[in-house]
């Protein structure tokens, strides 16, 4: 179901969504659109900040399908709106047809959904906590050795630190829900066998570079993670993810409860920051762990 | 590469990464009680526990009557301070200059020339930077992200 007051943006993004092979119904506003358990609502981020109970609601930018603004992207993260694209056009169609699609199959792991067949992924298991600095500084010097920017490589190391640190001190949580690693001094070994694995896989197609960063526990609370997120200005506690979420153009949260989050931050290397949306989209999916 | 921090009179230079690893709690105390300069030129990497230490190092001076002038700011660091709500607003700290990434449009070369904070102030307040040449082609750069990015701190 497309929800959007402009004619013009029903038929575009009626016919992305098309390309997903599902009959797409279109309505102007909510009060006319026939909406159920298991409908995915594609709607007009005005519309989308007062949900009804359906399958999923993604929030698309509203007039003439421009990026949206930060403050209605915040709007959407503190109203805990799983999946909000913010970026115009030809982003928006990218993103909106790999959302539709996790959803329709049910398919939700991995960030080659994201990039095109000839992207090389590279991946890491890190074997202890200390090796952190060893995988970010490496894969930052790939990025730049492929010849993007070095402000990429600077953005991709950032993003990297903050989810593998979320991932090795954040996520595990003992038999009473407690984080017993979120103290642990960052400069003490640990190792990271079993349950502790993280692993980081990353990859280029020249039109996103991707970072994917998996911890075996499924802990992450997405309610939570958006209202930290929906605050532009943080303070000093608890800003990693916030700053990871800054660094990137899209933040994906992919969960199986209590087996697996997967982190997928995705950069777009195509464009001016100008020319996308000033806030980063943000996608929540549950599914199955592989 | 670990932070290394070098004291000369009221002038501390910051090279290296403000990461997990640095800390600044011995700082105050090898510092002189007029204002500080701190050189931050050198710095390639800020995390969010690092963020949280240079926080601490600010506030610490600031609370001890130090008056603190920032020079050549890095990219890295200016970026995360404007999204820090204690440095935004209410001029907590002097920015004399600051590292800025531009792009050019004629070429697409991409830089991070320094902006006189000083010699622009008018300018920065309206949320704008100064125009730069490409260092390869030197045709007119222009900032490579939004403003918002770079100048919260600084608007009028």
């Amino acid at each position: 179901m497309v929800i959007h007051p402009e004619r013009k943006a029903q038929r575009a993004l009626q016919r992305m969504v098309g390309a997903a092979g599902v009959p797409v119904e279109v309505a102007a506003d909510a009060a006319s659109a026939a909406i159920d358990d298991d409908t995915i609502v594609i709607a007009d981020a005005a519309v989308a900040l007062s949900r009804q109970p359906a399958r999923a609601w993604i929030a698309v930018p509203g007039e003439g399908l421009a990026a949206a603004e930060a403050s209605i992207v915040a709007g959407l993260l503190e109203s805990g709106c799983d999946h909000i694209i913010a970026h115009p056009m030809p982003v928006l169609s990218e993103e909106l047809l790999a959302t539709v699609q996790k959803l329709l199959k049910r398919d939700v792991f991995g960030l080659e959904k994201y990039l095109t067949w000839s992207a090389d992924v590279r991946s890491y298991t890190l074997e202890d906590a200390l090796e952190r600095d060893v995988v970010v500084s490496e894969i930052a010097r790939e990025v730049v050795t492929m010849g993007l920017p070095d402000r990429v490589g600077s953005l991709v190391s950032v993003i990297a630190d903050e989810l593998l640190a979320n991932a090795i001190y954040a996520a595990p949580v003992d038999d009473r829900g407690e984080r017993p690693h979120l103290g642990t001094a960052r400069d003490q070994s640990r190792s990271l066998a079993g349950r502790d694995a993280v692993t980081l896989r990353w990859a280029t197609d020249a039109r996103y570079v991707a970072l994917e960063i998996r911890d075996r526990w499924g802990s992450i609370d997405p309610a939570a993670c958006g209202k930290r997120l929906a605050k532009a200005q943080t303070s000093a506690g608890g800003m990693g993810l916030p700053l990871a979420y800054a660094c990137c153009n899209q933040l994906v949260v992919n969960r199986a409860p209590g087996a697996l989050t997967e982190m997928v931050a995705l950069l777009d290397v195509r464009y001016k920051p100008t020319e996308l949306g000033r806030a980063a989209s943000f996608h929540v999916f549950v599914g199955e762990a592989p | 590469m670990r932070l290394d921090v070098q004291v000369a009179g009221n002038r501390v230079t910051m090279t290296g990464r403000i990461d997990d690893s640095a800390t600044f709690a011995d700082l105050p105390a090898r510092l002189p009680t007029s204002e500080i300069v701190i050189d931050t030129g050198g710095v390639t990497f800020v995390n969010s526990i690092g963020m949280r230490e240079w926080i601490r190092l600010l506030r610490g001076l600031r609370e001890t009557g130090r008056r603190v002038r920032l020079d050549r700011v890095a990219d890295v660091l200016i970026t995360q301070m404007n999204l820090i709500a204690e440095f935004v607003g209410e001029r907590a700290v002097t920015i004399s200059s600051f590292h800025a990434q531009y792009v050019c449009p004629a070429c697409g070369a991409e830089s991070a020339p320094l902006v006189d904070a000083v010699a622009n102030a008018p300018l920065l307040q309206q949320m704008k930077v100064p125009a730069m040449p490409c260092p390869e082609c030197g045709a007119q750069m222009e900032l490579g992200d939004f403003p918002e990015r770079y100048l919260t701190i600084f608007k009028g």
